[in-house]
């Protein structure tokens, strides 16, 4: 039988003002089971909690049901009351009469005083059901996480790992030092920031109690106060940070500059930095934020960015190295290739595209004219000998790989010279001879044994020969037949045939007027090859339109430009004949219907649209077909007549044997080929490793997401200069001349750096303690800590958003953050104040308070609190650093608050000077070299039109970047303006709703410097107070299972948030659910999921709740 | 809303956003409609679909279920698990015949005291404009 005592607390008039008590207490004694009601001026104070312990032990109560304010705030405090009556602490419940009632219907009393006995009635109904309970006593980690590095985090830190325990203190950010570290000087002292931040940054970075963690995030955080597990990514820098020395070596070569982030983007920083000079740890870090487009693009992944960085540099030798790293044919790919880099550079969305392949070009042509040296062979680390079929690119791209990895291997070539297609089948106007020689030479100066003349009968020979694999790239080099009435009459021709015996010197006559049939590469260069023989009237006749046609742009112009005449939508049906010559072609007009599997609209022919054209020669370029005469018997084709292969493996039927290229893929790109040559390099390599062929192949390149085009210009590309037209007729010198030194550098300068680094790899090479590693990976580290301090403080709004004021707009108007870093004297001015657009020193400088803030228009509602003072500084220190200088304040209100000299420190900047004006500012504009900031004098109430030479803004402050992210990933709260919750704005000001995280700084809401220091240390006390127990109570409010309920359904462990629930198996064979009460955190899922109700969350049992709402 | 008909709310609140967000709208002395009637819960996960049967059953007019904004559950993903089952549990409601505007399913956190305010006077009115509810 329960004996119920009933307390009600006025709470002073906050609830006896509004509800009636009396009338409560005389409803509330007829309620069941209730054996004593009472009232309290305050049941809190200690008058009020004896007159609970003293009617518990005379009155024999064993249910206690307080109405007062909400169980939020003095739950835990009348638990303690009653347990030192000897009554179990968790027997009691509270009534939320205050928030929920009294304050919320002040002017509805009668309506209230229903409302309060009603939530009375429900407390007593729901208190005869409450259950003793007993908390467990879990043990404490005594080590802490730091979330935050600036001057709340470090004083955080400082303060535990002085009081002797380990602190882990991530930082996000290369360096910890946070906004402060960014400051010149602090007011209302003048103290330099630097000064007195940077010992304290060091002691950090030295002390023995202290893991520092930066360049690092908090990813996962699991566990409760006392026992947190955090899984933090310690991202890569690219540097070892145990070998980094901070020498500077690296930043001297490295080619990629761009704006430092720490100096707010007016100074410039490299892709390896460290953020400032004292920077905490002084270690370097490398900026990598993907890979750049052009490098995705490549099919053979050759790193375009670095070799442009490295260009601009005018590193041309370097650029070189950094392509042979990839592939051996720059000169080559840097004239034939069909750049797919340079259609995805992202330079073309502000003007043109970088002329990528022309910089490749012109590297590989520099080392041709300055002749280099040979290079020595690749050691052979390996025994097993491969064998390659065919020297064209795919196969020596393949070789060129197994060669560096340190394989022996020989390449087998029918023709009497190797290169394939590029020798044979590619015009010396397009590709000069020499280059193809010298980049063939290369290769084999390398180690690659190329044999020509030595065309390969049988496959299964080779392996009798010790070759252990096979690379087939034999190409397709035949030519397509059309298959009409007239093809093989003398005069007829295929485009590889005629361009092979050009380009083998063979003389081959022609006649005035010649037809090239077909769009592609070969067809174009047919109709060049042609026009330099001497032909006058040159026709490509093509089925499609000239936007369906595959060649290259550049070539199409090229022979436009050379005379040559385009006949589009057209295809012959039949070749013109007397006397077995060649006369003309009879020709049908097309119409394009729906794209075909290639992408392209397909041709139809146009019924009844017959026409004839005379020509002395027709030369085809309708495609090109493998050769199966000339491959192993055993092989499987594709119903295309190819060779057919595993897609990812390149495997073809045969084991150990590999095909790619033209062979596989039909006539395709040489960067195409390329790239297989490359992908079958490390299928045979991994086939004679005895590896798996597909696990972990490597993987796409990811592209860089954001690509930063901050203060980019626009400045068209290069011009490549052409040979004239007169030099051409007749002759076969090379076209395009290729870029000049000068010309390149331009062209490389305009690259914009898309993914940051560039891998070029050239702080490699300089760093003596061999610090950089570009293949590091992210690490994920787990900690044990028992608190979390969460300081991750605050971001400022971006200035260039407010066009009103001139930001964005005007260079000369510019952020308070700004002008800090010009005032200090290690920022991008060395201390100078200048003007951004002409570096002249402003007289005049205008200041605009309130930019965001207070304004919900342009940013936040609310005060930044901190920007009244540091206007006050910043006139204060032009002044002193130049006695010339006028400076405005322009202001909505000034806020000097509290007893520190603030007050003092506002009438000294008026006392020197500086001109307060409470305006409202309509606009800034510019006029003669000037801005204007016209606005309303709110005082004396007319308008203001004043001239600046420098308009600083004050603006606003948000909430770090993802701090609601880390919020959800702490289980903490936030506000609508996304700062951090605290468990009670007065009296637990660092604390949050979640046990044993704390907070500090910033990221409650802005505050200064000394107040964040408070803070960071209030939060440090707390957790030492938690660190000086060894054992802390936990919530006993956890799910139980009721064992013979239980159908082992188990759909409470899919459920369950925190996986707290197992199956366990029973001696009589059933499996049931088990809850594990150190992971339950009592949210109660797995009751509503239970289906035969076998669980019961203690504290909030299904009894309890049916209770409240019976009683309503 | 007509001075003579009260509409009965009963509000089921999580423990760590909307319960302290009522708490929030006390402290700051919102003014709200005084029909409703609140029943702390750790979590809206807890609430069981059956307890707000019961609840129709006792006679409320309407019945409010509020949690943590999605993405931001003390436990993680109980306010997922009450969306999903209330979404269902509504469309129940209109087949009993009790009506799926009767029960509400609100996100408000612990800062959001004028939302609370104002959710608990938009229904009140609505459930008012609905009148009682038939044969009850």
């Amino acid at each position: 039988m329960a004996r119920i005592g009933i307390f009600l607390c006025h709470c002073g008039s906050n609830i006896a003002g509004t509800v009636n008590i009396p009338e409560v207490m005389g409803a509330a004694k007829k309620l069941p089971q209730v054996v004593h009601v009472e009232d309290n001026k305050f049941t809190c104070s200690e008058p009020g909690q004896a007159s609970i312990r003293q009617a518990i032990i005379e009155q024999r109560l064993n249910r206690v049901v307080i109405g007062a304010c909400s169980p939020r705030m003095h739950e835990v405090t009348f638990r303690k009351t009653v347990a030192s009556a000897g009554l179990n602490p968790y027997l009691l419940e509270i009534a939320n009469l205050r928030e929920h009632c009294s304050w919320v219907h002040t002017d509805q009393p009668e309506e209230a005083t229903a409302k309060a006995l009603d939530l009375i009635r429900k407390a007593v109904a729901r208190v005869r059901w409450q259950e003793p309970l007993t908390p467990r006593q879990v043990g404490v980690t005594k080590r802490a996480l730091v979330i935050g590095g600036g001057i709340a985090g470090i004083q955080a830190s400082l303060d535990i790992a002085n009081a002797g325990y380990e602190v882990v203190l991530v930082e996000r950010e290369p360096s910890i030092g946070g906004r402060m570290a960014q400051l010149d000087k602090t007011f209302p002292t003048l103290d330099c920031s630097a000064c007195i931040l940077t010992p304290k940054m060091t002691t950090v970075g030295q002390h023995p109690n202290i893991n520092l963690m930066s360049y690092s995030e908090l990813e996962e955080v699991s566990g409760y106060i006392g026992n947190f597990k955090a899984k933090i990514r310690k991202k890569a820098r690219y540097v070892d940070v145990s070998k980094c020395t901070g020498c500077d070596e690296c930043t001297k070569v490295c080619p990629v500059t761009l704006q430092s982030e720490f100096d707010e983007n007016l100074g410039e920083r490299k892709a390896i930095y460290i953020p400032f000079p004292q920077a905490i740890p002084n270690k370097y870090t490398i900026d990598k934020r993907g890979y750049p487009p052009c490098r995705v693009a490549c099919p053979a992944g050759v790193d375009a960015q670095g070799y442009i960085a490295l260009i601009s540099q005018s590193k041309f030798k370097e650029a070189l190295e950094l392509v042979r790293r990839t592939m051996p044919f720059a000169g080559v790919c840097g004239r034939v290739c069909n750049h797919p880099c340079q259609n995805d550079c992202e330079r073309s969305t502000v003007d043109e595209p970088i002329a990528i392949a022309s910089l490749k070009r012109f590297i590989a042509d520099y080392e041709l004219k300055s002749s280099p040296e040979k290079v020595s062979p690749v050691p052979q680390t390996k025994e097993a000998k491969v064998a390659i079929v065919g020297s064209g690119p795919a196969g020596l791209a393949c070789a060129y790989d197994l060669v560096k990895n340190g394989y022996p291997v020989a390449v087998f070539e029918a023709m009497p010279q190797a290169g394939g297609l590029l020798r044979y089948g590619i015009p010396e106007y397009r590709l000069p001879k020499s280059m193809l020689d010298k980049e063939i030479d290369y290769i084999k100066e390398t180690g690659v044994d190329i044999q020509t003349s030595t065309p390969v009968e049988d496959v299964g020979k080779l392996f009798e020969r010790g070759y252990e694999a096979v690379f087939l790239a034999t190409g397709a080099a035949n030519s397509q037949k059309m298959n009409i009435s007239g093809e093989d009459t003398p005069g007829v021709m295929h485009a590889l045939d005629f361009l092979q015996q050009v380009n083998s010197g063979t003389k081959v006559k022609l006649g005035k007027k010649v037809g090239i049939i077909g769009g592609g590469n070969a067809a174009l260069d047919a109709a060049r090859v042609a026009w330099r023989l001497g032909a006058k009237e040159i026709s490509i006749i093509y089925r499609r339109s000239r936007a369906e046609m595959p060649a290259i742009a550049s070539e199409v112009e090229g022979a436009e430009r050379e005379g040559v005449k385009f006949l589009f939508l057209a295809t012959p049906q039949r070749v013109l004949t007397k006397d077995n010559r060649v006369t003309g072609a009879e020709c049908i007009r097309m119409e394009l219907g729906e794209p075909d599997a290639s992408g392209r609209r397909r041709p139809i022919p146009i019924k009844g649209s017959e026409f004839s054209i005379r020509l002395d020669n027709i030369i085809f370029a309708v495609g090109q077909v493998v050769d199966k005469d000339k491959l192993p018997e055993k092989l499987e084709y594709t119903a295309a007549g190819t060779v057919s292969v595993d897609p990812v493996t390149l495997g073809t039927s045969i084991t150990g044997v590999f095909a790619g290229g033209d062979v596989v893929a039909g006539p395709g790109g040489v960067i195409e080929s390329i790239a297989v040559g490359k992908e079958a390099a490390i299928s045979i390599d991994r086939y004679l490793c005895g590896m798996d062929l597909t696990t972990d192949r490597p993987k796409a390149l990811k592209r860089v997401e954001d690509i930063s085009k901050e203060g980019v210009t626009r400045q068209p590309g290069v011009k490549m200069p052409l040979l004239g037209l007169k030099q051409r007729k007749g002759s076969f010198a090379e076209v395009e001349l290729g870029f000049d030194e000068a010309a390149a550098i331009a062209e490389a300068n305009r690259c914009l750096n898309c993914a940051v680094c560039s891998e070029c790899r050239e702080c490699e090479k300089v760093c003596e303690p061999d610090a950089i590693n570009h293949e590091m990976q992210d690490e994920v580290v787990e900690e044990d800590v028992g608190a979390i301090v969460v300081a991750t403080g605050i971001d400022v709004l971006d200035h260039r958003q407010v066009n009103v004021y001139g930001g964005g707009v005007y260079p000369d108007v510019i952020s308070s953050l700004q002008l800090e870093r010009m005032m200090s004297a290690a920022g991008p001015t060395v201390g100078e104040i200048v003007r951004p657009s002409d570096g002249t020193h402003p007289k005049n400088i205008v200041f605009i308070g309130c930019v965001g803030s207070r304004d919900e228009v342009t940013g936040n509602g609310y005060c930044a609190k901190v920007c009244c003072m540091y206007m006050a500084k910043h006139a204060i220190m032009l002044k002193e650093h130049d006695a010339d200088v006028h400076s405005y304040i322009l202001y909505p209100n000034v806020r000097g608050p509290g007893g520190k000299i603030f007050e003092e420190f506002l009438e000294r900047a008026e006392a020197i000077g500086t001109t307060y004006l409470r305006g409202q500012i309509d606009k800034v504009s510019r006029r003669n070299g000037k801005l204007l900031v016209s606005g309303q004098d709110l005082l004396k109430d007319k308008s203001f039109d004043i001239s600046a030479d420098l308009v600083v803004l004050a603006m606003g402050l948000w909430p770090s970047e993802g701090i609601s992210k880390l919020a959800q990933t702490l289980n903490i709260s936030y506000d609508a303006k996304n700062y951090l919750l605290q468990a009670h704005p007065k009296l637990r000001p660092v604390e949050t709703f979640t046990d044993g995280v704390f907070l500090a700084g910033c990221a409650i809401a802005p505050t200064d410097i000394p107040e964040s220091v408070a803070q960071g240390g209030a939060a440090a006390e707390n957790i030492l107070k938690l660190f000086s127990q060894d054992f802390i109570d936990a919530e006993p409010m956890t799910s139980i299972v009721d064992t013979a309920r239980c159908s082992g359904c188990q759909l409470c462990l899919q459920v369950c948030p925190f996986k707290a629930i197992e199956a366990e198996t029973l001696r009589d064979g059933r499996t049931i659910a088990s809850i594990n009460e150190t992971l339950c955190k009592g949210c109660g899922i797995c009751v509503t999921a239970c289906r035969p109700g076998a669980i019961k969350l203690r504290g909030f049992s299904d009894q309890q709740l049916l209770a409240e709402v019976m009683a309503l | 809303m007509s001075p003579e008909y009260q509409p009965k709310i009963i509000g089921f609140l999580c423990n760590w956003c909307s319960y302290a967000g009522a708490d929030m709208a006390g402290t700051s002395r919102m003014r709200y409609e005084p029909n409703i009637r609140i029943i702390r819960v750790p979590c809206s996960g807890r609430v069981d679909p059956i307890l707000l049967l019961k609840c129709f059953q006792q006679g409320s007019d309407g019945v409010l279920v509020s949690g943590c904004h999605p993405g931001d559950c003390h436990y993680n993903e109980g306010n997922y698990h009450a969306r999903r089952k209330f979404a269902l549990l509504r469309d129940f409601l209109d087949y009993l015949g009790i009506g799926k505007e009767r029960l509400r399913i609100e996100w408000c956190s612990a800062s959001e005291g004028q939302r609370f305010a104002e959710i608990v006077s938009n229904f009140t009115t609505e459930l008012a404009e609905l009148g009682p509810r038939s044969g009850s």
